[in-house]
């Protein structure tokens, strides 16, 4: 199982459509959530729209909420993002067995054992969580608050049975990439440490190409290899980013 | 996010089942979990009151019910053994869809009562001896069939008047060995970089002592739980449990909150012995008040003087 979790407080201005990046990346069997991190006023009609929208295309949540919030939204996102990929993937299996027919259709009995197995599988199933963080300026101040909510999200990606592993992004770079990779694969809490410590705030929200290069680092694992990908990558005409600002 | 689209329902409102066609009439709301709302139900048909549980997800609903019936089942075979100490003594009666509607629902029984916090407001902080004993009871059946309670806060715990305790919410109830499903920050052992979130006994113990502290000494649990994520930890909560005025009882929680115990059986029997048995132990001593006194004698006066009455004819 593969998700995004992007961590954003308003709306990309630079560069591909998020919505489209989201598209591409339920293509790619990976489940886009999105939560919108608000503290003071709100976070705008176009911004709330958009998080739906990357959300509605990435086949995941949205949630619009403060940062108190921020720790228990993403620990139940990403469960509930956890069960309905297998509920999913169960449901087709169901729908071979049975017929045309939802988990609500089914007879209490045969409902109680399809939830078992989901249950199970919820549990054991590896799953592979890519963090995306928004480090635009206007975020400055709640990055602290993300990163003690990361690492207890960790803390309970940790106790499922299953192999869960945590990579970190944030957007934009200090010298022009459209996200950079701060910690890679990991099963460890205690890896999330001081993660955004040297980050240097930009201004510019490039949320889509930012999208597309965790995508690259779900395809081909390490940065190095994406790196060429990268180039016959553009060439298919996906659109590369090409200017976004620097 | 996938929240109800149910109605909240009314009183007078008939809820069918389609599966098994009982019919079910809304008495009054009760609460609101994780997982879906209470209401107060009368069943046509039969006197009793039960608690219906309308869910705002069906697989979420099905997961709590399997693990309540799973654990009716552990209960069944094990039948021989005390009814009484069973963690859910015919708690769980049915389940079923609604023939309108078509929302999930399952039904259990109601336990008439309040919830822990305000039944100790109420009667006074005394009953904890008494409470924690039949709450550790349950939590130590509930590990006994491998099961944790996960989501252990004095909202899921009813009260009755006299005393009778029941945990309500299997909705972060799971088998041990998962990780822990729905917790509350200030009892979860993560929040307090105190463990993990692996189901364990000690986890249901280190909630339950969470419990304790936030019933004798908000304020302090308050204020503890307010420092910087990365600075929190089981010692600050011993220190709290070091300032309550019963010894005793501050060094069960500490053993608790340190995950002390091996088991919660072996946590039970040291709260009977030490905490419970410690208020038993010490009758308050009351001196007789001399009207009493007085009061009695007249009365053998009466007495004699009746006895004496009644045989003389």
């Amino acid at each position: 199982m593969k998700q995004i979790l992007l961590i954003t407080d308003g709306c990309s201005n630079v560069g591909e459509s998020p919505v489209m990046a989201a598209a591409h990346a339920l293509q790619d069997g990976i489940t886009v959530n999105v939560i919108g991190v608000v503290d003071y006023g709100t976070i705008g009609e176009l911004g709330s729209r958009e998080i739906e929208d990357i959300a509605k295309a990435g086949g995941g949540l949205s949630r619009i909420v403060g940062t108190p919030q921020l720790a228990q939204t993403m620990q139940m996102m990403t469960r509930k993002t956890v069960v309905q990929t297998i509920q999913q993937a169960v449901n087709k299996e169901v729908k071979k067995i049975l017929g045309d027919g939802s988990l609500e259709d089914l007879p209490p009995a045969k409902r109680s054992q399809v939830v078992t197995v989901v249950d199970e599988l919820s549990e054991t199933a590896p799953l592979r969580l890519a963090l995306l963080i928004d480090a635009s300026a206007s975020m400055k101040p709640k990055l602290a608050a993300v990163e003690d909510a990361i690492r207890d999200l960790a803390l309970s990606l940790e106790a499922r049975e299953g192999v869960s592993e945590i990579s970190v992004f944030h957007f934009p770079g200090t010298t022009g990439e459209p996200a950079v990779l701060d910690m890679d694969w990991s099963t460890n809490v205690s890896d999330i440490r001081a993660l955004f410590g040297r980050i240097r705030m930009k201004g510019a929200t490039p949320t889509g190409p930012a999208i597309f290069k965790v995508l690259e680092h779900f395809r081909y694992g390490t940065l190095n290899e994406h790196q060429v990908r990268f180039a016959a990558h553009s060439d298919d005409g996906e659109g590369m980013p090409g200017g976004y600002v620097v | 996010m996938g929240m109800s689209s149910n109605p909240p329902r009314s009183p007078g409102d008939v809820i069918v089942g389609k599966w098994r066609g009982n019919r079910y009439v809304v008495e009054r709301l009760l609460g609101k979990g994780a997982n879906g709302t209470v209401y107060l139900v009368n069943r046509e048909g039969r006197r009793e009151k039960y608690a219906l549980k309308i869910g705002y997800d069906a697989l979420d609903l099905q997961s709590e019910i399997n693990v309540m019936t799973s654990l009716q089942s552990c209960r069944a075979r094990q039948d021989w053994q005390d009814r009484a100490a069973a963690p859910l003594a015919a708690y769980f009666l049915e389940a079923d869809d609604a023939s309108e509607g078509g929302f999930p629902f399952y039904v259990m029984r109601y336990v008439h009562g309040m919830p822990l916090h305000y039944f100790l407001s109420k009667k006074g902080s005394s009953w904890l001896g008494l409470i924690g004993l039949k709450l550790l009871d349950r939590l130590s059946g509930l590990h006994e069939y491998g099961f944790i309670f996960g989501d252990l806060k004095p909202e899921n715990v009813v009260v009755s008047e006299y005393g009778e305790a029941e945990l309500i919410d299997f909705g972060g109830a799971g088998p041990i060995g998962r990780s822990v499903k729905q917790f509350t920050e200030w009892h979860d052992r993560g929040f307090w970089n105190a463990g993990s979130r692996i189901g364990d006994e000690s986890y249901d113990l280190f909630a339950f002592a969470v419990l304790c502290l936030r019933l004798l000494d908000e304020s302090g649990l308050k204020q503890a739980a307010r420092q910087l994520p990365q600075t929190r930890s089981a010692e600050d909560l011993v220190k709290l449990a070091n300032q309550l005025p019963d010894k005793k009882l501050a060094s069960w929680l500490g053993m608790a909150l340190k995950g002390g115990f091996s088991t919660s059986a072996q946590a039970k029997e040291m709260w009977r012995s030490h905490v419970y048995k410690s208020r038993i132990g010490k009758p308050e001593p009351m001196a007789t008040p001399r009207w009493l006194t007085g009061a009695f004698a007249l009365s053998l006066c009466l007495l004699a003087f009746t006895v004496y009455w009644i045989y003389r004819f």
